[in-house]
Order: structure tokens, then C-alpha cells, then sequence
């Protein structure tokens, strides 16, 4: 009668899965399954991710159309980057708006790819633009400058209306 | 023929099996890639050529251009002979398995088989029993714990799985009684394959397969994430190569083996009531055999892909426990079938 | 003493203090944009406002004199809708881009803003332009859109620095600041409008645009140039010091700080002539080499000379540290009484206000801690004779450049035998010598200076030099600082392998035979205080406005 009192546990085998085979069917089943089902690997090099405009790809500096960055330097993207990565020194310009990047680096081995610095930027400057292929050989390569970060607006266009909308 | 007649004949067979059989390990790591990738949901290799033909050729020049690390503490001899031993097991054993019936050619009745052995049988498995050797000694002599850990499971699980085999084995030679593999393919006349008529014993003999060429589930010698490797932890480039050869050549050789034993071999049921030439019944028995080979691999990737790693001691009870009275009962119901419907 | 009632607080008040003051000095906060302690009221900003009862308006507390019995409201309902109206009035001109201002972070409009003011602006029309570059003197910027007219620069000029240069002109929301017909805002304190400034609308030409405020560390520190002394704040950002604000000391500087001060003392920190490496002259040229190679060329050269051939010359611009292991190491190492200091004074620089006309930090101190002549040894006018008479062959100068005192000594100086300096840049006197150390600046170490009445300050390290890490010996840090690493190059910055004149004594004073055993600043200053004017004292002390001492005669010997 004691015996009786045992309950079934969870990890004990029933007759049927004691037996092995119908297990093993169902396993062989399920991996055949998958098999014959489509794949949907992206083939990389020659074939790419075009990521949604909610992606958060590299940080780029708007460059207007009339070919002038949009930055004025007031370093709140340095301040609010949890990982330090952006080091900004402000300069003085004859422009309406009298401050400008002098430099303007972001190191990349740094960046988390957070988007703080886009949601930071007083002056919609600052853009995490739907690049993703970043490799450097070196650490000093992993350095980007104006020169690498300034993108025309009309190719980041499509980013910056999503921004608008949600933002 | 004369002596001189079955020289040649046997050389250009050997020539074409052993070719043939390269290829098919080449191709079939290819496959195997292909096979895990499909079952993952990926793509697997394609970069080498179309689709990744030339994936194996790829492989195998990696390793060729690999360092050759022989362990400090190793025996030096034997753990180069090791994968030797392995290869040669791999590749002999393809001898005495038939591929077909005799064929006609220049007046010339050829068995389609390298070495038609009135022991066939017995042949396989001692050589195959032989193949333990290579992993044991591989392990034994590359002076790494993982390697003799390795080592010594290999044997253990060979001795315990060769007797589940052996009487299963049994089953089928009851009903051929004889001993040549061209024989009982020929006993499985029709839809009298062993695999019908004797289940439990077909069941038993795969498994006991799969543990005899250390495929997973069944791959405890191996066992990477417990012996990194196990038996071959200590080796690489050409070495490893041969060792990874040498699994696939197994593995083609099982197949080939319960092919013959279990499923009729190259024979077609009732091909011979079509009244087709005989010119190309034969293809079409080549292809057959073939064919069941083909499938019987993909048997052993897709359990591969699909099964996880015992645990030693549960490999053990299955074997002892389970699989041994399993191939017992097998025997007594073949020799119950022969006594009731005298086949 | 009356009391008033302040949020419930009953507070102790002086007789003719105002509620801000009052409160002031009792830790409660009142707004206020246009009232400063040290300035007169103006009362202006209105943003002071407080509810006091039994008053049907609202008053302002700048203003108001505190009576016995007032029971005022800081937190009313009443008074923070003023403060919010107040803020929006303000803000209705005010450009609301903080991004491009350089005041953003240490601004009082932008922090007022987030504390009082609701953070909305109902204005929509056009707001006022005024001129945006306006060049107020020769060191302060102008920017007429960010100015909120509160006068405070204006009272400055009038009350602090006496010399009245700016004014309002027009009216209304037209309403701005210039400066005299004809005339700058030129005179020496005018940056400390800058500080005193609430907005972002008076601006350093020196610092403008150069960095954010929250990216720099601020040590406090002691300026070194006057004998004033006034308490400085050190602003450091990739180990450069950016810039330099006055911090208040009762007792020494209040508020302020002259614009020599705040512009000069800092550059040859940064400059690109710092001495980087010991150097030793071998065949007529100077030569970098490695410490150990030069304190064994410098034990080996003064051990070949006679003790009364060798003299010393301390510095005034050196810390009370510094001149006392210099004073210790003269008499009980090498055993020479002939140790003096070069007392400089311009008699064009000092003024009724700050400035002084001993021209050095430190000439009290390193009086006090014994750098002058005993009866036997030569003073300093002595040690040039002893040289022009090959008495004296070899001298040891501390952070002095000998040659500029005198042109005549440069032909002295080479008929000395061995000369040797310690030196932060280069000068006319490391040219000549034979023996260079690199010796740290005021700015990368700690120590004490005396100014001319007798209050010893203490300095701290605000830049790291190779001897001292900013993290290890325990510098003020920036967030920059905190999280950099070697492979940053914010982080790295340049760094002098330069030493505190003290530890380089040690050094020299151990190979010679005579152990000092200091390892800091603070224990040499430990061994300091059995002078009779230090005694008993410790860092600890000193705090941060400092201590006045007993300097009994030596003070009007040296300001005689």
C-alpha cells in the first residue's frame, strides 16, 4: 500500500518513452522538419541587411545641405555616452551659430551602439545611421574623425523622418 | 580465368572502390556539414565552388598545411601508427562487401565484389573489432589524460556492443547459413529482407553500428565538451586527417554492411519479373545498392544532428542490459520462424 | 540676538543683515541672480522674492532688512508662482541655446531654470537681437542676448575693481551693457566679471569655447602670482590646465583675483620648454639622462668641493617644503651656511586692491623655514662677491632664474665650477648649468605657501607628472579621469617626469650619506612644525582658507 502513495514524478519514464524508438522518431521527426524548411540566411558580402530605420548602426554628424555640419559642439553626446566613447572640443566660428567642432571623435571600440547620444543631441547632429560594417586593424583605426563621421543629410534622410516621428 | 585474369580484375576493383570510397568520405564530411546546417536552420559551407563542392578539398588542404604537434610525453612510434591502423581497418573492410551480382564483360563472369570470402562475414567484424586498436593505442600513446580517458571508453564500448552485433549477426546467418555476404543477399530474395523479417534484430545491429563506429549518440570516445576531443585530442594536421578519414570510412563501411545484412543488399524486389535486359537490371541493382547506402548515411547524419550524447554509465546499461537480450531474443525468434514456416 | 522666523527655522540674525544674509548664513538658500555678498544691493532680478507675513506683497529678500519677529516664506505657493514668473520673464529674451553657450553647467539662469521654473515659455513672438560679439576690453567677451541685466559686472567695475567702465544704455527689453565712451573694460580685475556673471554673456577670450565645465577637474590651489596668495581653483582636462577661477577666502581674496593671476601663472605648466628629463653637460653640450645617472654625476661633483665653496640659492616661488629640505640639506649635509633666497619686487605691480608688490608666492615662508644666511655664511649679495672671487665654486639654484635678477651674473655664473639648478622650463640660467633636474611646478604638487601677512595656504597637485598619478596620489578627478585608459588618448594627456624640489634633495641628500626619510609633502611639513611659526601644525589644519601664523619680526624684514 505504501508503494501506492509514491506519485509519478515528473522526471520518470513512462513504458512508451522507456522504449527509446518512438522518442528517438519524434526527435528524427522534428530535425527533418527543420531541413526541408526555407532558410533564411542572408548570404553577407553579396547580399545585405537593409536594416529597419529603427536600427541603431554607427553614430554619424549630419552634414547639411548647404555642406555644413549641423554639431554645434555642446558636448552633451560626450557627457551622456555611457562608455565614454565621444571626445568633442568645441571651436569658435563666424557662423549664427558661434560654436563649432573643432574636433569631433568618436572611438569605436568604445561605442555600445546605445543611441543616447542621438537622443541627447539638441541640434538632430548626431545620427545612428543604419551602417553596420565597422572592422579596424588597429586601435588607432578605430578612431573615427570628423572626416569619417560627416554624412550628407539626404543619406541619412530616411533615418532622421523616423526620428521625427518617434522621437 | 586464369590466375593472372583475377590479379588484374581485383586491381582495377580495388583501384575503383578505394577511389570511389575516398570520394564518398570526401563527400560525405561535405554532407555531413550540409546535413547539420539544413537541420539548424543555416546554410552550410558555400563558399568553395558551386554550392561549396569543393568544400572536402578545401578541408583536406587545410590540414596538409597544418603543423604536425607530436606531443613531448607522447610514444612517438605508435602514435603515428594509430591513425594508420585506422585507415587500413577503414579500407580493407570494403573488400568483401558486395555490390552488385556477377556481370558479363569480355566474356568474363565478374563478381561485383573485391573479394568474394566464404568468411565475408566474420572478416567484417574482425576487422572492424581491429579498428578499437587504432583508438585505443591513439589515446593510449599521446601521454594526455583526455587521450587514454578517451582511449579506454573506445574499448570498453567495443567489447560491450560487439556482442549485442555479433548475435544479431547470428540471426542472419541462421537464415542464409552461410557465411559469404553474396549469399545472403541472395537469401533476401524479394521482400525477405532480414530487416523485415527479424526487427528487433535490425534495431539491435544499427545500434550496436553506430557504437562500433563511435557516431553519436554513441561518440563518448570523442565526447568533446567532457575530453576536448577525446582520443584524437593530441593530434593534427594529417594525422587528425587520417583519424577523421577513417570515421567517415567507417561509417560508409556500416552502412554498406547493414545494407547487405538487412535490406537485400543490391537487390531490387521482383526486378525480375519486369523482364528487363539484363544489361540493365545490373545498373540498376548497382544503383539500388547504391542508393540504400546513400540512405542508410543520411540515417547515421540525420541520428547525428538530431540525438544527444549518452552518458557513459547509461551507454553501458543499454548495452548490457538491453541490447544483449534484445539480439538473444532475435535469435530464438528467427530460430522459432525457421522451425514453424521452415523458411 | 533678534531672530526671524525663516520656513519655520528660527533663525539668529546681526542687526541690519537682510533676509538673503540671514538666510545665507544659516544654509538657506534664497534665489538670487543680481545679489552678490560682496557687491552693493541692486535688487533688479527680482527672482529673490519672498512671501514675508503681515507684508501684503511680496518683497524681495536682497533687500529687506531682517526685523525681530519677521516670519518669512521661502516656499509659499505665493512665492514660488513669483519665482516662475520671474523665470519666464527672464527667459522671454534669454536665447534658449545652452548647447552653444560656453556658461552651460556652471550657469545660474540654467540652473534656476530647472529648479524654479516650470519649463514652459508661452512667448511666441520674435524674441530681442542684440549684438552678440561685443569686445569689452582686451579680455572679456560680450553677448548681449545672454545678458538678464543684472548689473552685477557694472557694480564691480564700480565698487571692487574702482574704476568704473560700464553702464546700461537704452531702455526696456532694449536695455545693455557697454563700456565708456572712448574707454575698454581694461582694468587688471576685470575677468572676475566673468565669474561673478549669472548668464553666459561675459566670457574669458582665453577660454572660450575651450571645454565643457563638467569635463575638467578643479583642484583647489593657491595662485602663485603675487604674495597675495589668492585661493585659485585649478581646471584641468587632459592633464592641461585650462584655466584658473578665484575661490573664496575671507581672509585672503574674497571673491576675486586679478586678471595677471588668473592668465600667467598657469602657462609654463603647459608650456612646450618644460624641462622633461635630468640633464648633464658633457663636453660643453646638455645632455638628457636618466635620475640615477644624474644623482650620481651631482653626489660625486659636490662631494669634490670644500663645504664653504658651495652655496645655495632657495626660491620664494618654491613651497615652505621645498626651501626647508633645501635649508637642511645646505647646513647638515653638505654643511654650508651660504644659503639665501632672491627677494623680487615690482614696485609697478601692486595695488590697494590684491595685488602686492613682492612679486613671489612665498618669500615669508622661505624666510621662516631658515633660507637666509646664518652669522657665518654669505647672504645673497655676499654669494655673488664669493663668485666674482672664486670663493664660492659651486652653486645650487632651486626654481630661480639667477641670471634674470642681475645681467651681470651671467658673466659670474661661468666662473663657477658646477652649477647646478633645479628648473620646470628652460631659462637662461638652466643654459648655463651643469646639472639640470626637472622640478615640479606648483601645479603637480602639494605643499604650503606663507603670503605676505602671514596666512600659510596650502597648494594640491593638478596635473600628473610621471612621479605622480592622479588616481594613486589621490589628484581631484574629472569623470574623464575616472574612466580613461591608456589607450585613450583624453586620458593620456602629457605627462613631465618632473619631481617635487623636495624629493629630489631626499634623493641627492641619501646618496651623500645624510637619510631623509619623506615620502610625502605632509611629513616633511610634520618635521616643519618644530619652527617655532609652524608649530603644532599639520595639513590637516590648514583646511582649506589656510591659517595665519606668528611670523614675530621675520614678516617686517621681509616686507620692509
Amino acid at each position: 500500500m505504501a508503494l501506492k502513495s509514491i506519485k509519478r514524478r515528473e522526471k520518470d519514464l513512462t513504458f512508451l518513452e522507456k522504449l527509446y524508438i518512438p522518442e528517438i522518431l519524434k526527435g528524427l521527426t522534428l530535425t527533418f522538419k527543420n531541413m526541408i524548411r526555407p532558410k533564411f540566411t542572408f548570404e553577407y558580402p553579396e547580399e545585405k541587411f537593409i536594416p529597419p530605420s529603427s536600427y541603431r548602426g554607427r553614430p554619424v554628424l549630419v552634414e547639411d545641405s548647404n555642406g555644413e555640419e549641423r554639431c554645434v559642439a555642446c558636448g552633451l553626446c560626450s557627457r551622456v555616452c555611457p562608455a565614454l566613447a565621444i571626445e568633442v572640443q568645441a571651436g569658435e566660428t563666424e557662423r549664427e551659430k558661434e560654436r563649432y567642432p573643432e574636433k569631433f571623435e568618436i572611438n569605436m571600440l568604445r561605442c555600445i551602439f546605445c543611441g543616447f547620444c542621438e537622443e541627447v543631441c539638441p541640434e538632430e547632429a548626431i545620427i545612428m545611421s543604419k551602417d553596420y560594417e565597422l572592422a579596424f586593424s588597429n586601435r588607432e583605426d578605430a578612431i573615427y574623425g570628423k572626416d569619417k563621421l560627416l554624412v550628407p543629410i539626404s543619406q541619412i534622410q530616411d533615418k532622421i523622418d523616423f526620428l521625427r516621428q518617434y522621437k | 580465368m586464369s590466375i593472372g585474369e583475377v590479379i588484374i580484375f581485383s586491381l582495377i576493383k580495388i583501384l575503383i572502390i578505394v577511389g570511389l570510397l575516398f570520394l564518398t568520405v570526401a563527400y560525405l564530411v561535405y554532407f555531413e556539414r550540409k546535413v547539420s546546417a539544413w537541420a539548424q536552420n543555416r546554410i552550410g559551407p558555400n563558399r568553395v565552388g558551386w554550392k561549396g563542392v569543393l568544400q572536402p578539398f578545401a578541408d583536406v588542404f587545410k590540414l596538409l598545411l597544418k603543423e604536425d604537434i607530436v606531443p613531448e610525453k607522447s610514444d612517438r612510434i605508435i602514435h603515428a601508427l594509430a591513425p594508420m591502423i585506422a585507415l587500413f581497418v577503414a579500407f580493407t573492410t570494403f573488400a568483401v562487401i558486395p555490390f552488385g551480382p556477377d556481370v558479363k564483360i569480355f566474356g568474363y563472369n565478374i563478381p561485383l565484389v573485391v573479394a568474394d570470402v566464404n568468411i565475408g562475414v566474420l572478416f567484417i567484424l574482425a576487422l572492424t573489432s581491429l579498428g578499437v586498436y587504432a583508438i585505443t593505442l591513439a589515446g593510449w600513446s599521446s601521454g594526455s589524460k583526455y587521450s587514454l580517458l578517451g582511449g579506454i571508453r573506445s574499448s570498453a564500448q567495443m567489447i560491450s556492443y560487439e556482442i549485442s552485433m555479433g548475435f544479431s549477426v547470428g540471426g542472419v546467418l541462421l537464415l542464409s547459413e552461410s557465411l559469404r555476404p553474396i549469399a545472403i543477399v541472395q537469401s533476401q530474395s524479394g521482400w525477405m529482407w532480414n530487416a523485415i523479417i527479424q526487427p528487433i534484430g535490425f534495431i539491435t545491429f544499427v545500434v550496436s553500428a553506430f557504437a562500433e563506429t563511435n557516431r553519436l549518440p554513441f561518440d563518448l570516445p570523442e565526447a568533446e565538451p567532457e575530453l576536448v576531443g577525446g582520443f584524437h585530442t593530441e593530434y593534427s594536421s594529417m594525422k587528425f586527417a587520417g583519424f577523421f578519414l577513417s570515421e567517415y570510412a567507417n561509417m560508409t563501411i556500416a552502412s554498406a554492411f547493414i545494407v547487405t545484412l538487412y535490406l537485400g543488399g543490391w537487390q531490387i524486389p521482383y526486378i525480375d519479373l519486369l523482364g528487363l535486359p539484363s544489361g540493365l537490371v545490373i545498373v540498376l541493382q548497382v544503383g539500388a545498392f547504391i542508393f540504400k547506402l546513400v540512405a542508410m548515411l543520411f540515417f547515421f547524419l540525420w541520428i547525428r544532428w538530431s540525438l544527444p550524447r549518452f552518458r557513459y554509465d547509461q551507454l553501458m546499461s543499454l548495452g548490457w542490459k538491453v541490447m544483449f537480450p534484445l539480439s538473444l531474443i532475435n535469435i530464438i525468434w528467427v530460430a522459432l520462424l525457421i522451425m514453424v514456416f521452415g523458411l | 540676538m533678534p531672530k526671524i522666523k525663516i520656513d519655520n527655522n528660527e533663525i539668529e540674525f546681526k542687526p541690519g543683515q537682510t533676509i538673503i544674509q540671514a538666510a545665507r548664513d544659516n544654509g538657506i538658500d534664497i534665489p538670487h541672480f543680481c545679489w552678490h555678498p560682496e557687491l552693493s544691493i541692486s535688487g533688479n532680478c527680482r527672482i529673490c522674492l519672498v512671501e514675508v507675513e503681515k507684508i501684503p506683497k511680496l518683497v524681495i529678500a536682497c533687500s529687506t532688512i531682517a526685523s525681530e519677529g519677521m516670519v518669512v516664506h521661502t516656499q509659499s505657493e505665493k512665492t514660488i508662482a513669483a519665482r516662475n514668473a520671474v523665470m519666464e520673464f527672464l527667459l522671454i529674451n534669454h536665447p534658449l541655446d545652452c548647447p552653444i553657450c560656453d556658461e552651460a553647467g556652471e550657469c545660474k539662469l540654467q540652473d534656476y531654470a530647472y529648479k524654479y521654473s516650470v519649463g514652459e515659455s508661452r512667448f511666441t513672438e520674435e524674441k530681442v537681437h542684440k549684438q552678440k560679439h561685443v569686445d569689452l576690453g582686451p579680455r572679456v567677451m560680450f553677448d548681449g542676448e545672454r545678458c538678464i541685466s543684472c548689473s552685477r559686472c557694472i557694480r564691480f567695475c564700480d565698487e571692487i575693481a574702482k574704476s568704473p567702465q560700464l553702464t546700461f544704455v537704452q531702455r526696456g527689453d532694449h536695455v545693455t551693457i557697454t563700456t565708456y565712451p572712448g574707454q575698454q573694460m581694461d582694468n587688471p580685475y576685470s575677468m572676475n566679471t566673468i565669474d561673478i556673471c549669472p548668464v553666459g554673456a561675459l566670457t574669458s577670450k582665453d577660454f572660450r569655447f575651450n571645454a565643457r565645465v563638467w569635463d575638467m577637474s578643479a583642484t583647489k590651489s593657491v595662485c602663485p602670482g603675487c604674495s597675495r596668495g589668492c585661493n585659485t581653483e585649478v581646471w584641468v582636462r587632459d592633464n592641461k590646465i585650462l584655466r584658473l577661477t578665484p575661490r573664496y577666502n575671507p581672509q585672503v581674496n574674497s571673491y576675486w583675483m586679478c586678471d595677471h593671476g588668473r592668465l600667467n601663472t598657469f602657462r609654463f605648466v603647459n608650456a612646450e620648454d618644460r624641462i622633461d628629463s635630468p640633464q648633464l653637460r658633457r663636453e660643453g653640450q646638455l645632455i638628457k639622462v636618466g635620475w640615477d645617472e644624474a644623482f650620481a654625476e651631482a653626489v660625486s661633483r659636490i662631494k669634490s668641493f670644500a663645504k664653504d665653496e658651495v652655496a645655495f640659492i632657495g626660491s620664494a616661488y618654491a613651497t615652505c617644503e621645498d626651501n626647508y629640505i633645501l635649508a637642511k640639506f645646505a647646513r647638515s649635509v653638505v654643511g654650508s651656511s651660504n644659503i639665501d633666497f632672491v627677494r623680487r619686487a615690482d614696485n609697478n605691480f601692486g595695488d590697494d586692491i590684491l595685488k602686492q608688490n613682492d612679486i613671489t608666492p612665498n618669500s615669508l615662508g622661505a624666510e621662516l623655514v631658515g633660507v637666509s644666511p646664518s652669522k657665518s655664511g654669505l647672504g645673497i649679495e655676499g654669494i655673488k662677491k664669493g663668485i666674482k672671487e672664486k670663493r664660492i665654486k659651486a652653486l645650487y639654484v632651486i626654481k630661480e632664474d639667477f641670471i634674470n635678477v642681475d645681467p651681470e651674473i651671467e658673466n659670474m655664473l661661468s666662473k663657477l665650477d658646477l652649477l647646478i639648478v633645479h628648473a620646470s622650463n628652460q631659462s637662461k640660467t638652466t643654459s648655463v648649468a651643469d646639472i639640470i633636474f626637472p622640478a615640479a611646478t606648483y601645479a603637480e604638487k602639494n605643499g604650503t605657501f606663507v603670503n605676505f601677512e602671514g596666512t600659510i595656504q596650502r597648494i594640491r597637485p593638478a596635473v600628473s607628472t610621471v612621479d605622480a598619478d592622479r588616481a594613486l596620489d589621490g589628484f581631484e578627478m574629472s569623470r574623464l579621469d575616472k574612466f580613461g585608459t591608456s589607450f585613450d588618448r583624453w586620458a593620456r594627456g602629457t605627462k613631465h617626469d618632473a619631481k617635487a624640489t623636495w624629493k629630489i634633495l631626499t634623493s641627492l641628500a641619501g646618496l651623500l650619506g645624510h637619510k631623509m626619510k619623506f615620502k610625502m609633502a605632509e611629513e616633511v611639513f610634520e618635521e616643519m612644525a618644530s619652527i617655532e611659526a609652524f608649530k603644532g601644525l599639520t595639513y590637516d589644519d590648514l583646511g582649506e582658507h589656510g591659517v595665519k601664523i606668528k611670523t614675530g619680526n621675520v614678516e617686517e624684514k621681509v616686507n620692509a
